[in-house]
């Protein structure tokens, strides 16, 4: 019983500290203000700059469906097409991102007691049945989290009328098409001035760094656009 | 035969006589391309002359300085000219080379190119009489003009009719600050001129010249039966105080020296051209500075009585008018007001103020650009472009813009305004006419129209803000938390382990011991029910469940191909205690190695 204790203890403290080491930076991010900014540059008639806040939004919390709606509607008005998600994208976006980081902690404690259970006393030794596999489904909620919200880290959205994507990154490069605003495209390279994007129907090319936002800023900016 | 040898040698002779002058002929041609020159040709002894090196055949990297007992070389420096070969300007490149003598002597100076002939330099002593002038007999008449043609009016020939110089400015007065066009006429013979030293400029520091950098115009006319070519210069010229001024432009020149005497140039005259032609042997480039005739210039002082507060100086005649980039414009995106001055005057002080401030508009900073409409600069128009931004819809006003000059034809100040421009300002597409519009601004009002009712409303700040846009199992400073949960788990899973692998080993010892004790005392009911008891244990810390558990089912599921034997020893165990069973010592051998290879894993 003191094992036991001091493994509760131990695991506590343990979360206590990575809670104040996660929120260890002053915040600058609410889903809420993301979103009304968004809302008011789509009111503004600036839809790569709306597109842009509500992903923003969307990363925080992806399961809400005021963001998804006002989303789908500027990129209609806008004239972007976006492909639907497929389902398991939608059943690993139910969560929001900070509860499955948690849930995988928590998943990660228990598997971590059920391996141990047997040094607590031979009583605890069931426990093993039960906390292996309800640890390792917490976990898989929060990989499956992970892999649906780990590409859009690296998405970026076109906040020019047109964007020319070029064949080399340097200003005078060939143009090989243009982007459209409120586009999103997933960044895959960066050299100076220029990202390296791929389309969603695989079309690659350089495009200037001002003319598209990244989703997730590579140097937070003390306000966002 | 004789006839025949005779023949030869008229033909040799001829050969001869035709080579003789085409190889003359290329020798001056080559000379021509590339000379040199001494200044002074005489000079005393601790003076220094100027070995001029000029080449109109390319640029002059370098050149190998000669080797003259008596004389020092030292290179001084390199430029650029333009000089005048058979009227025609070359673009010419100069190596300028010092040449302090040593002793008292008459010097030949080896040419330092291929190309270029020898010249002599005299250096006598430092007490000698200066060198004898050649006076020029009475009876012999200066050379006679070649033609009786009237020098044009205005026109003044300097350096023995080599060049001139002349200006046109305005006959009124001007005001200070005034931009006047004036043209400058620069003529020169280019048999006699070599060397054009630099651009004509004013004499005196009253007057500012625009830049005469650009290339000059070009006509060539026969003045005083010589043939000059004449190149003109438009500009403008402004006061910078008032008063009366004489104004004065003045050229630097190389001018060639005939220095033939008097029956030499006679002589010349009687045979004729090209022997009237001064040789490069005969003279010598002498640097002059040619002046124009002065003309006066009245200049006034702007007046104070009715200067307007924003005058800034422009001094002309100037028409305004303003437009805006685009009438119809939507809340939040940029619009260009430009304000254009045309007219006559001085535009580099011509400094419009744009608004500073507008209601209802943001105003950004101004540019301003000037495109000339003369070469002087002193026409055209200047347009000024500042980006406003429309803060409230509606329809807007952007007023009029003032702008005050000083007017020399009415003598006074005049101010010039421009229209008040409506513009409206709209915020959807609803409100404006599609006319016009870009595509932009179409998918920009299309998505604002979209947005009226399509939207969904904001939110309350509810959620609790945070640093990272990047989800937190994606931030290393949380992953410290799952990983170092991580390593304590394993580690102590690990522990665990290693601490319970020697218990288990020194048990299965201890019961191997007892079965060995009890097959020598061929106890077999002891044994079977020893090796049962270790085994059960075994399996219970194996399998994790308890021994009360262990049924045959789970020897035979778990165990494997073992999974009968251990079944058949335990059969045995429990028949043992109610009959008289008495293994073998091979029996005992074969048990205690099948139990072995259970407890502690060797081979059966």
């Amino acid at each position: 019983m003191p094992r036991l204790m001091l493994t509760v203890v131990f695991v506590g403290l343990s979360l206590c500290g990575g809670r104040a080491l996660a929120d260890s930076a002053p915040p600058r991010y609410s889903s809420d203000a993301l979103y009304n900014l968004g809302n008011s540059y789509a009111r503004a008639g600036k839809p790569g700059l709306a597109v842009l806040n509500y992903e923003r939004a969307a990363l925080l919390a992806p399961n809400d469906e005021d963001i998804k709606a006002n989303l789908a509607y500027v990129r209609a008005a806008a004239h972007v097409a976006r492909e639907p998600r497929s389902r398991l994208a939608q059943l690993g976006e139910t969560v929001a991102p900070v509860t499955a980081a948690w849930l995988g902690v928590s998943g990660l404690v228990i598997i971590g007691l059920g391996l141990n259970s047997s040094s607590v006393g031979r009583r605890f030794r069931r426990l093993r049945v039960i906390c292996i596999p309800l640890g390792l489904a917490l976990l898989a909620v929060t990989v499956s989290n992970a892999l649906t919200l780990g590409p859009r880290v690296n998405d970026a959205v076109v906040l020019v009328h047109e964007a020319p994507v070029r064949v080399t990154p340097v200003p005078m490069g060939d143009t090989s098409f243009a982007l459209h605003e409120a586009e999103t495209v997933t960044v895959t390279a960066k050299h100076e001035d220029f990202m390296l994007i791929r389309t969603r129907d695989g079309r690659s090319g350089w495009v200037a760094r001002g003319d598209v936002g990244l989703v997730v800023p590579l140097v937070d900016p003390k306000t966002p656009p | 035969m004789q006839s025949r040898l005779m023949r030869w040698i008229l033909v040799i002779i001829a050969i001869c006589g035709l080579s003789g002058p085409i190889a003359f002929a290329d020798l001056l041609g080559d000379s021509a391309m590339t000379y040199e020159t001494v200044e002074p040709s005489r000079i005393k002894l601790g003076e220094s002359a100027t070995l001029r090196v000029t080449t109109l055949d390319g640029y002059l990297n370098g050149v190998t300085l000669p080797t003259v007992p008596g004389l020092e070389f030292e290179i001084i420096g390199h430029s650029q000219g333009v000089e005048f070969v058979n009227s025609i300007s070359m673009q010419a490149s100069y190596i300028l080379i010092k040449v302090t003598p040593q002793i008292v002597g008459i010097f030949s100076i080896p040419g330092l190119t291929p190309k270029s002939p020898t010249v002599g330099l005299e250096v006598v002593s430092a007490n000698a009489p200066p060198a004898p002038t050649v006076r020029l007999p009475k009876q012999i008449p200066p050379p006679a003009p070649m033609s009786t043609a009237p020098i044009p009016k205005g026109i003044q020939l300097r350096v023995n009719g080599a060049a001139f110089v002349q200006m046109v400015i305005p006959s009124r007065p001007v005001y200070v600050g005034e931009s006047v066009p004036i043209d400058i006429e620069l003529g020169v013979r280019p048999d006699l001129v070599t060397t054009l030293n630099g651009l004509p400029e004013l004499k005196g520091g009253d007057f500012t010249l625009k830049d005469l950098s650009k290339k000059p115009l070009r006509r060539e006319e026969v003045i005083n039966g010589s043939p000059f070519l004449i190149m003109t210069w438009h500009s403008a010229l402004a006061a910078i105080k008032p008063g009366d001024f004489s104004l004065s432009v003045q050229t630097p020149l190389s001018v060639r020296i005939d220095g033939r005497s008097a029956a030499d140039i006679a002589f010349s005259n009687m045979l004729g051209w090209p022997f009237t032609q001064p040789s490069n042997q005969g003279s010598a480039p002498k640097d002059v500075t040619v002046a124009s005739p002065s003309a006066a210039l009245k200049v006034l002082a702007l007046p104070a009585e009715g200067r307007p507060n924003d005058f800034r100086g422009a001094v002309g005649d100037f028409q305004v008018s303003s437009d805006v980039s685009t009438p119809q414009v939507m809340a939040g995106d940029p619009l260009t007001l430009r304000l254009h001055i045309t007219g006559v005057g001085n535009f580099d002080r011509v400094d419009a103020p744009m608004f500073d401030h507008l209601d209802h508009w943001k105003t950004y900073p101004a540019k301003s650009s000037f495109t000339p409409s003369d070469p002087g600069g002193y026409k055209g128009e200047k347009v000024f472009e500042q980006p406003l931004i429309a803060s409230a819809t509606g329809q807007q006003s952007i007023p009029s813009l003032s702008f005050s000059y000083f007017s020399p034809t009415t003598q006074k100040y005049e101010r010039a305004e421009t229209q008040p421009i409506p513009v409206t300002v709209s915020s959807s597409l609803a409100d404006s006419s599609l006319a016009g519009l870009t595509d932009t601004q179409s998918r920009s009002a299309g998505l604002k129209d979209a947005t009226r009712n399509g939207l969904r409303s904001d939110h309350l700040l509810r959620q609790r803000s945070v640093s990272d846009l990047r989800p937190l199992y994606f931030q290393a400073r949380f992953l410290v938390l799952p990983a170092t949960l991580a390593l304590v788990f394993a580690g102590s899973w690990i522990a665990q382990r290693r601490k319970a692998g020697p218990a288990h080993r020194r048990a299965a010892e201890r019961a191997l011991a007892e079965l060995e004790a009890a097959a020598k005392r061929g106890d077999a009911a002891a044994f079977l029910e020893l090796a049962r008891a270790a085994l059960l244990h075994s399996f219970a810390a194996r399998w994790q469940i308890s021994p009360e558990q262990i049924t045959a089912d789970e020897f035979r599921t778990r165990l494997g191909a073992a999974g009968p034997n251990i079944d058949q020893l335990w059969t045995m165990a429990e028949e043992a205690k109610y009959s008289e069973y008495e293994p073998s010592a091979a029996d005992f051998q074969r048990w205690t190695t099948i139990v072995r290879g259970q407890l502690v894993g060797e081979d059966a």
